[in-house]
């Protein structure tokens, strides 16, 4: 209890401090951080706007800001599940785009009703996800490959394949996209109209935070999440108490793949509708900085995402409103990952000297 | 015949910075620094290296060769300046290396391209998130290049290429045969003798970190002087994690990685040759940009199994457990 305490403490002081390092750099530029900062909350329905267009309000603002957290509780969620075996699950970019890709493909052009085709959307998403996260857990066990190079590989073949599939045969000749998706397959209910004003109600949503509560318990319960465990803290030792090593590598990063899958799914097929060829979306890499932040805990990485996510859903609104350019956002999110890859340093040092005072 | 002398010509101009960058990465690896940062240090070298030439040419005109050298030379203390992060949370702060490579690479996309744009639109007023920097020239060996096939290797060669052979001849004298190579290649593989012999290992750490992001920076320029014309976010296309996939391959040893640096090259250039002799529409190049990652999957399900990393690599050194 106290460690998650100093956890919690040290994670605040790091957001802080990159925030900090943020609106120096804003000043520098001759903008207001504070109000900066403020554009971030307003573009994520966290604040309300000078003016609204019709039919929208702040909670359609919220909404909208609600289906595009979603995708990367669920990325964290991934990224937690591998790093708590001791793997680096960098390719959930890549398996959400062969997610995505597959049941847009399958379902997303159909004409199935859209009870059937929202469930199905969500399981062939999170079983593309399980089969090429278990190829890299696989290549790791059978081959002694390093997941970081295979997922990477993998991240970059599967843009090409995928690029050139749309291409040849799902491209939208305007948009230069793939051709958008049916509204019966798609996992958001995008622009509802309720009592005079739209909303994005996102269907994923819902499954993220039972995800949250499932991957918890895994961990917190079973033997199957023990084991998992036992084998990140110290494979060798996990192996002499007669864990199955190679096979908890495998089953963590299948898990870690049905996660990325389901948030492919309510990535592309949710928050979009559409897939633009050769560009693999940062979601994955932000991912684990929200996982790093959130210390690899379920409920830890739903305030880290909501976090995460206002800066880079309000960048777009603060780029327009304040005239920064919007990749500021990306800044503050990759200081913040720094500042967290130094954690267990600072921790340590504070404990040490806690240790010394008592 | 043609076709194999553009095979030879675009392997070499891209599996030598390939191969640079590599042997930047043997170097920390050997240390016992694992390195996944090469793909943010060649992008952050590349960026300052293009931010300087792109002054220069405006201060000096389009024929001055000097801005193409000051790149390659800027390039190299942009990369070893910002790879002292990676050392310092690395060495110093003790920090989990495998996320601090990452970290580095995600930290210094997000910085090239905010700075890009940035400095574009409050220095030269435009609205642009790239530095153009237009393609190196080139040189052809009189003489050699006659040769049949061969003289593809002397044939429209990037000035770049001779500086990477020369530096990796220098590369390798330093770690085999320097006192100084010996003790960076047994803080690898046992730290704790390094110790006792005398050696100071952070510091012997730092240095090879520091060689990687150089070399990496150098790379950097030059895919950013070849492939690209010009610095962007296109340069983050994981030539950085192919390098890695090279020296993994070629088990930390400069000549094997040397081999997989050019199979990865011929494999890119033979294949965009096929495309072209086959005369088929332009998604096609898109398969075809899949073969070097598809060769290095299927060389490393091969190869990974007998080989052996340095034995203390990514092992934080303590001392006190001497």
């Amino acid at each position: 209890m106290r460690k998650n305490k100093n956890a919690l403490m040290i994670a605040v002081i790091s957001v802080l401090a990159s925030l900090l390092v943020g609106a120096v750099v804003i000043l520098i530029l001759g903008k207001n951080p504070l109000s900066a900062y403020y554009n971030l909350l307003q573009g994520c329905g966290l604040a309300p706007k000078a003016k609204y267009a019709g039919g929208k309000s702040m909670l359609t603002d919220f909404s909208s800001y609600v289906d595009f957290w979603t995708p990367m509780i669920f990325a964290a969620l991934s990224c937690a599940v591998a790093m708590k075996a001791g793997l680096f699950n960098i390719g959930i970019s890549g398996q959400m785009l062969v997610a995505g890709f597959i049941t847009t493909a399958t379902i997303g052009y159909s004409t199935i009703p859209g009870i059937v085709a929202k469930p199905l959307a969500v399981l062939i998403g999170a079983f593309c996800g399980m089969l090429v996260g278990g190829l890299i857990g696989y290549l790791k066990y059978k081959f002694n490959i390093n997941e970081v190079v295979s997922s990477i590989m993998l991240n970059y073949i599967a843009s090409y394949m995928i690029s050139f599939f749309i291409q040849t045969r799902y491209i939208d000749p305007l948009s230069r996209q793939s051709k958008p998706i049916s509204d019966a397959a798609r996992l958001t209910f995008h622009q509802i109209r309720i009592g005079g004003y739209k909303y994005d109600l996102p269907i994923g949503f819902i499954l993220a935070i039972i995800a949250a509560c499932v991957i918890k318990f895994i961990f917190d319960k079973t033997v199957l999440g023990f084991e998992l465990k036992a084998v990140g803290l110290n494979r060798t030792a996990a192996n002499y108490a007669g864990i199955r090593v190679g096979r908890s590598i495998v089953t963590s990063m299948a898990i870690s793949g049905f996660l990325a899958g389901i948030a492919g799914v309510t990535y592309y097929l949710g928050y979009f509708a559409s897939i633009q060829p050769r560009t693999l979306i940062s979601t994955g890499y932000d991912a684990i900085a929200v996982c790093l932040l959130g210390s690899s805990d379920p409920f830890g990485i739903l305030i880290a995402s909501f976090l995460i996510e206002i800066i880079s859903k309000g960048s777009t609104y603060m780029s327009s409103q304040a005239g920064l350019e919007s990749e500021i956002a990306s800044v503050i999110t990759g200081l913040i990952l720094l500042a967290s890859a130094c954690n267990a340093f600072f921790l340590a040092k504070y404990e040490g000297r806690k240790r010394k005072e008592a | 015949m043609n076709a194999i002398n553009n095979i030879i010509i675009d392997g070499m101009s891209f599996a030598l910075p390939l191969f640079i960058m590599a042997i930047g990465g043997i170097y920390s690896e050997k240390s016992g620094v694992t390195n996944l940062a090469l793909e943010g240090l060649q992008g952050m070298g590349a960026f300052v290296g293009a931010l300087v030439a792109y002054n220069l040419v405006l201060k000096m005109g389009p024929d001055s060769r000097v801005p193409y050298y000051m790149a390659m030379l800027f390039a190299m203390i942009g990369g070893a300046v910002y790879s002292m992060l990676h050392a310092f949370l690395c060495i110093n702060l003790k920090a989990n290396q495998v996320i601090s490579g990452v970290v580095i690479n995600i930290l210094g996309m997000a910085l090239t391209s905010f700075l890009t744009k940035t400095i574009n639109r409050n220095f030269y007023g435009a609205a642009s998130d790239k530095f153009d920097l237009g393609v190196s020239a080139r040189f052809t060996v009189p003489g050699l290049s006659k040769i049949p096939v061969l003289g593809a290797f002397f044939t429209s060669v990037y000035p770049f290429e001779v500086i990477i052979i020369v530096i990796a001849f220098i590369a390798w004298y330093f770690l085999y045969r320097t006192a100084f190579g010996l003790r960076l290649r047994a803080c690898g593989d046992n730290p704790h003798a390094v110790d006792a012999a005398g050696g100071n290992v952070a510091a012997t750490r730092f240095i090879a970190v520091m060689v990687s992001g150089a070399l990496s920076g150098l790379a950097g320029m030059c895919f950013a002087y070849s492939i690209s014309a010009k610095f962007s976010n296109d340069i983050y296309m994981g030539y950085g994690y192919l390098a890695i996939a090279g020296y993994i391959f070629g088990n930390w040893n400069l000549l094997p990685s040397l081999a997989a640096c050019l199979i990865f090259g011929f494999a890119k250039s033979g294949g965009y040759q096929l495309v072209k002799a086959l005369g088929m529409p332009s998604a096609y190049s898109d398969l075809v940009m899949t073969l070097p990652y598809v060769v290095t999957l299927f060389l490393l399900i091969f190869l990974s199994k007998r080989n052996q990393a340095p034995k203390a690599l990514g092992e934080i050194y303590d001392k006190s457990k001497r």
